[in-house]
């Protein structure tokens, strides 16, 4: 489907927006695995990404539903209404974004429910953990839309007054999510191995919202074939700063090269609400620092 | 002067009466809680971003432009990032927000209802912040908006669009954006823009078109970065609009039977009718007319202008209920004054006549400039909302005045009440029982009026809290709040005013005593005598919350009496 397509390019769009000064970088890999061999690692990086994708298609489908494109977006509480004509004439339809939330829920969650897996097993332990984080994800769209309300009482007072959902801006989400991922908890199995709990007890419990992991990050420093790591030799970096993006971090220590290059840019634009930019070229040198 | 039938009515026949009242009022809360829907619904939807290859609409065809189907137009997905648009050196002129209402939904195609009686547009714009191009925060820019409407009937097929209305309208754009925020990405808050109103929904589908022209001429649509334009409609349900017409249809008959009965009790008196007759009768009329269920007639007719139409009749009523409250009051002065003639009361009455005199201007100059152009908002300029304004502040005011006239009467009543109190008692017997007569009905009016203002008050703010829709217990039981709230103070104001026609008419027991002065019945006579001194009292007590109240006031008059006496002194 359509929006499902569209709604995994703005989630790796997301990704890489959030991520573009970290040492994982959310980076992709033509092939179907989308972010690569490091996603089989059950850290922080993985929860992420299985919660923006989930996020991303909820945010697509249920604005797809509100573009008309997508035919099969309910219409009430009641699933399958006898006359849906009927109960339109008589009190409307329901949201779409609650329609985009249970079909998030039903597709994302699908993969997750193949296998029977046995206890303690890490297999099972992997599919409660992307579960709890598809879910983290949706929970980001759905329960952050915002409420608009018109008034259009006698002469337009409030003594009438209808309201309907906003979907939220997918970069809110996407901040939403980042901050999810720095403050995600560390899970182990409990003692019979059904069930996920928290390892350090002096963390709070997370809550539906929450990012889980079960094991450390690889090390994002250096390339490494068996862990996925794509290492960071070549990433730009920015030379006095003292954030994730500044070459002393960025580089792992490595120090950084230093080039002089030419950049072509577009300037003197004549911006209007849209579309095409008619732009001048103008040239610039620029110092650059990369990663040894 | 004659006795009404309130009086003459035993403590127990009034109860049972207040109480079928009240269980009627019951019933139309119910009604709206329990059976009626909400009473809008609305459909949010995200338009098309269709691109005018050709320029059609800036050299002037009037071409719809579909959003989907056999003949859609052709779109962009992502306004700023698409392929086409670097293809094609698109730009913003060529842009046209299509939208098409309603949707299939559960793979079943929906169409409007005539039912649905009236459709709002409003627009919300998904403003980006963005570095290169940011919203000019500093001043709210202004939006020329080219918008076109389309309309068909289910039977036709997509080359039948006919055109309803198109027009270029300005509007403001107000964004913010919060300070952490201001990065790239982000979205602006931006307020929502009043697109079009139509008072009536006689088609099956519609279409609107939408175009934000921009040019080197004029600051027009400088709002930044746009990524997505949403147009959200609001209809009346089809199912409150049942009930609505169904509570019209059912409570005309009744109040005009009422009316009837009420006039023929007048004119069987023979003598000339007094004021508080006569304008008890127009205030029966007024609701008459303002209960005809004319609406039947949208549903085979295109009958736009019924929104306006059902807004003046609803103002006409609440004018001719305040202007009844003050004659009536006026009327049971207690004092000597003989007024019985409008022209007593012309100062209060131009007040509620400058006040709805200024609504009905601004109700015309907005719902009726819509009539011909339904995008037409008196908001959306400068002068336009100056003199909405003006006319909103004027109406206020002489609403405040009205409230205050008012009380000063009501005050007055009370302490001539007072000040009669005492020498009722060596009065002569005509003479006690006309002054108790009217001191009880005017009590009784006074606590009925009080609490269904009351009520209204009440309901109102427990509305408005709630925002929206609340909703009790299981799923199975949902009380839709708003509805009820509709419903309700609508049967409300038609049971009070069917309770005045019954309660006030001329009673025949009086007549009949009057017509033999000398030799007063003497069952009456008894009936009389303790009303003077406490039935008022027993017979309000039913109401005893509200009764309370009236002491205290009563208690606060006859202080504010004797401290202005002190003054004085």
């Amino acid at each position: 489907m359509n929006s499902i397509g569209r709604g995994a390019n703005m989630a790796i769009g997301e990704c890489q927006w959030q991520f573009r000064f970290r040492r994982w970088n959310c980076s992709t890999v033509a092939d179907s695995s989308v972010f690569g061999p490091v996603i089989t690692i059950a850290s922080r990086e993985a929860a992420f990404t299985h919660a923006i994708s989930a996020a991303g298609v909820v945010h697509a489908v249920s604005r797809s539903c509100r573009e008309g494109e997508l035919h099969s977006c309910h219409c009430s509480r009641a699933q399958r209404p006898r006359d849906l004509n009927q109960e339109w004439n008589w009190g409307g339809c329901g949201d779409n974004i609650e329609y985009g939330y249970r079909f998030a829920k039903a597709f994302v969650d699908v993969r997750e429910q193949e296998k029977n897996h046995p206890r303690h097993s890490p297999q099972l332990a992997r599919m409660l953990m992307n579960k709890h984080n598809n879910e983290g994800g949706r929970k980001a769209v759905y329960n952050y839309a915002k409420v608009a309300c018109k008034c259009h009482g006698v002469s337009g007072s409030c003594a009438l007054k209808t309201c309907w959902q906003q979907l939220p801006n997918f970069r809110e989400i996407g901040d939403r999510l980042r901050d999810r991922y720095d403050g995600a908890t560390e899970i182990r199995f409990n003692r019979r191995g059904t069930r996920l709990v928290r390892k350090n007890r002096r963390y709070n419990k997370p809550t539906k919202e929450d990012l889980i992991y079960m094991d450390p990050s690889p090390d994002y420093c250096v390339a490494n074939a068996t862990t996925g790591s794509m290492g960071t030799r070549g990433r730009l970096c920015v030379r006095n700063s003292r954030g994730m993006e500044g070459c002393d971090l960025m580089c792992c220590g490595r120090g950084y090269n230093t080039y002089k290059q030419k950049i072509v840019e577009r300037c003197h634009c004549k911006f209007h609400w849209c579309c095409y930019v008619e732009c001048k070229t103008c040239e610039r040198i620029v110092d650059v620092y990369t990663c040894k | 002067m004659a006795g009404v039938v309130l009086e003459t009515l035993g403590n127990k026949k009034l109860s049972i009466l207040i109480i079928s009242l009240l269980l009627i009022l019951t019933v139309f809360f119910l009604v709206g809680g329990l059976v009626a829907p909400a009473p809008n619904s609305v459909i949010p939807t995200t338009a098309i971003n269709c691109y005018d290859e050709d320029k059609l609409w800036q050299i002037g065809e009037s071409k719809p432009f579909l959003p989907r189907g056999k003949y859609a137009c052709k779109s962009l997905h992502d306004l700023h990032h698409d392929k086409a648009i670097k293809d094609k050196k698109l730009d913003a002129n060529q842009i046209v927000f299509s939208q098409q209402i309603p949707f299939v939904k559960n793979n079943t195609a929906l169409h409007m209802s005539r039912w649905f009686q009236n459709l709002i547009g409003v627009i919300d714009l998904d403003i980006e912040f963005k570095q290169e191009n940011p919203y000019p925060e500093e001043k709210t820019p202004e939006m020329l908006v080219e918008a076109r409407l389309y309309a068909r009937f289910k039977e036709e097929t997509d080359k039948d669009w006919r055109l309803i209305a198109s027009s270029k309208e300005q509007r403001t754009l107000e964004c913010t954006i919060e300070k952490d925020k201001r990065e790239d990405g982000q979205a602006y808050n931006c307020e929502l823009i009043p697109f079009f109103e139509l008072g009536s929904v006689f088609y099956d589908y519609y279409l609107i078109n939408v175009r934000l022209p921009v040019s080197e001429r004029n600051d027009y649509n400088k709002i930044g970065s746009l990524s997505d334009l949403h147009s959200i409609f609001i209809i009346q349900n089809g199912g409150f609009t049942k009930v609505w017409f169904s509570m019209k249809t059912v409570l005309f008959p009744m109040v005009v039977a009422a009316l009837c009965w009420f006039w023929n009790r007048v004119a069987s008196q023979g003598r000339p009718t007094n004021l508080t007759e006569r304008t008890l009768f127009a205030l029966g009329i007024v609701l008459s007319i303002m209960n005809c269920p004319v609406e039947w007639f949208t549903l085979f007719f295109n009958l736009p202008f019924m929104m306006l139409l059902n807004d003046i009749r609803d103002g006409a009523f609440y004018a001719m209920l305040l202007s009844f409250w003050i004659i009536f009051v006026g009327e049971h002065m207690l004092d000597q004054t003989e007024r019985n003639r409008l022209s007593a009361y012309w100062r209060h009455l131009a007040v509620v006549l400058l006040a709805c005199t200024a609504l009905f201007i601004f109700e015309m100059c907005e719902r009726g400039r819509q009539l011909v152009n339904p995008f037409y908002s008196i908001w959306s300029s400068e002068i336009g909302s100056v003199a909405a304004f003006t006319f909103i502040i004027v109406a206020s005011i002489a609403a405040c005045v009205y409230f205050l006239f008012l009380c000063y009467l009501v005050f007055k009543v009370f302490r001539n009440i007072g000040s009669k109190r005492t020498s009722l008692l060596h009065m002569s017997s005509f003479r006690r029982k006309y002054y108790s007569g009217l001191i009880f009905r005017f009590k009784f009016l006074m606590i009925v009026t009080l609490l269904c203002a009351a009520l209204t008050v009440i309901f109102f703010i427990l509305g408005q809290v709630s925002e929206g829709q609340w909703k009790w217990g299981d799923e199975d039981i949902n009380i839709e709040y708003t509805s009820a709230f509709l419903t309700g103070v609508y049967g409300m104001w038609n049971v009070y005013v069917m309770a005045l026609l019954a309660l006030y008419a001329p009673s025949h027991k009086q007549f009949a005593s009057e017509a033999d002065t000398d030799t007063i019945s003497q069952e009456e006579e008894v009936q009389l005598t303790q009303q003077s001194i406490s039935t008022s009292e027993k017979s309000a007590a039913n109401i005893s919350l509200v009764y309370a109240y009236f002491q205290n006031f009563q208690a606060w008059a006859k202080g504010g009496k004797r401290n202005m006496a002190g003054q004085v002194n």
